[in-house]
């Protein structure tokens, strides 16, 4: 490539053309509203949603627990078990926000921007482990609820018998993290490899110059 | 209408710093769109990016460099885009016949290049001094990098280090 005919080419372009026409104030308002930030590299709505549903629980779950603690219940230690899960969830994803700071993301320079877009992916998908934890304490307590409606023997049983609990909770949970393993997990990993190459990419050939 | 104090909307400052300096946005364009439609979002991102830049900007930092940061930053992620989409066609389609034959033969005297390659060739056309490449890229050179690696690592317990600071 000869740098001279190069900048020849680059000073031929029209000085105007559809493509390149001057912008307009009401294009540029139009403009200056976008998020530019758009798909999976923009987590900020999934993550505030999970912080809100996840709080939501969180408070409905402090007042079971203490109803149980009155009633020397079956579910204490469940529901204790299930809070803890349930704060770090939230510190978890707060911690995430913050890191991520999406309001001055952009203007971090290219290697720590893409550094930075890789440990946010990296984190969201690290964050479906917990989602899976949550979904077998949740779907076990459904589980239970349907079960006292269909065959109140059977509930009772189970009820009693925390072993079992125990044991649908970590099948569920298990169940729930290879379902987002085939489902939602692969659409995430592969932004990530294709970000964590580009970065490498670069910045090989950075060092080779 | 372009009430500068309108939420979500750019200052009158921001708008006019834009507005004088959205050529070296067309700039990156010319390197990283093959098509009219790439062009016009790669376009509209980078305005945006860069106005959401500048408005949440810390003190010392300059507009002008913060415009060509979020014109690096967005390019890039269009490149990841395109890598990952199901589509990878390559070949250039613009609008007007002029643009589209500037840009058949800017192209082929460039030929294949890399998108690093294309990144240095942009901030050589927009005069950006190579002392500075680093202040917009974070490209660490080599010669820095080594005396980075000779320094002794203060971590304990590195496992749990990696997992506790996110960086």
């Amino acid at each position: 490539m000869e740098l001279k005919k190069v900048q020849q080419d680059w000073n031929s372009f029209p000085e105007l053309s559809m493509e390149e026409r001057p912008v307009l104030s009401p294009d540029l308002e139009k403009m200056v509203v976008n998020n530019p930030l758009t798909g999976a590299f923009y987590l900020k709505p999934q993550i505030l949603g999970r912080i809100l549903i996840a709080g939501i629980l969180w408070f409905l779950n402090i007042y079971q627990w203490r109803a149980e603690y009155k009633t020397n219940g079956n579910d204490l230690y469940q529901q204790g078990a299930l809070f803890f899960v349930l704060t770090y969830f939230i510190y978890f994803h707060i911690r995430l926000l913050l890191f991520a700071n999406y309001p001055s993301l952009l203007s971090l320079k290219l290697v720590p921007f893409l550094s930075k877009i890789e440990t946010v992916l990296d984190k969201y998908i690290l964050s479906f482990g917990v989602v899976s934890v949550l979904a077998g304490f949740y779907l076990l307590a459904l589980f239970e609820k349907a079960l006292s409606w269909l065959n109140s023997g059977a509930y009772t049983r189970i009820s009693e018998n925390g072993f079992y609990k125990w044991l649908i909770v970590i099948f569920l949970s298990i169940s729930f993290y290879i379902l987002f393993l085939q489902s939602v997990i692969p659409k995430y990993k592969k932004l990530l490899t294709a970000v964590k190459m580009y970065r490498e990419e670069i910045g090989a050939k950075s060092q080779k110059k | 209408m372009n009430n500068p104090k309108k939420k979500g909307g750019a200052s009158e400052i921001v708008r006019s710093h834009l507005k004088h300096q959205h050529k070296k946005v067309y700039s990156i364009c010319r390197l990283f769109a093959n098509t009219y439609k790439e062009h016009q979002r790669l376009f509209a991102d980078i305005i945006a990016a860069a106005s959401q830049s500048i408005q949440h900007k810390k003190a010392g930092e300059e507009k002008h460099t913060l415009l060509l940061r979020a014109c690096l930053n967005m390019t890039a992620l269009h490149a990841i885009s395109r890598r990952v989409g199901p589509d990878t066609d390559r070949t250039i389609q613009f609008k007007s016949p002029d643009y589209q034959r500037s840009m058949l033969k800017f192209r082929d005297s460039v030929g294949e290049i890399s998108d690093y390659e294309k990144i240095l060739l942009f901030l050589e056309f927009e005069k950006v001094a190579p002392a500075d490449i680093a202040e917009l890229t974070g490209f660490i050179p080599a010669r820095k990098q080594a005396s980075v690696k000779e320094q002794p690592k203060k971590s304990f317990i590195p496992y749990l280090k990696e997992k506790l600071i996110w960086n």
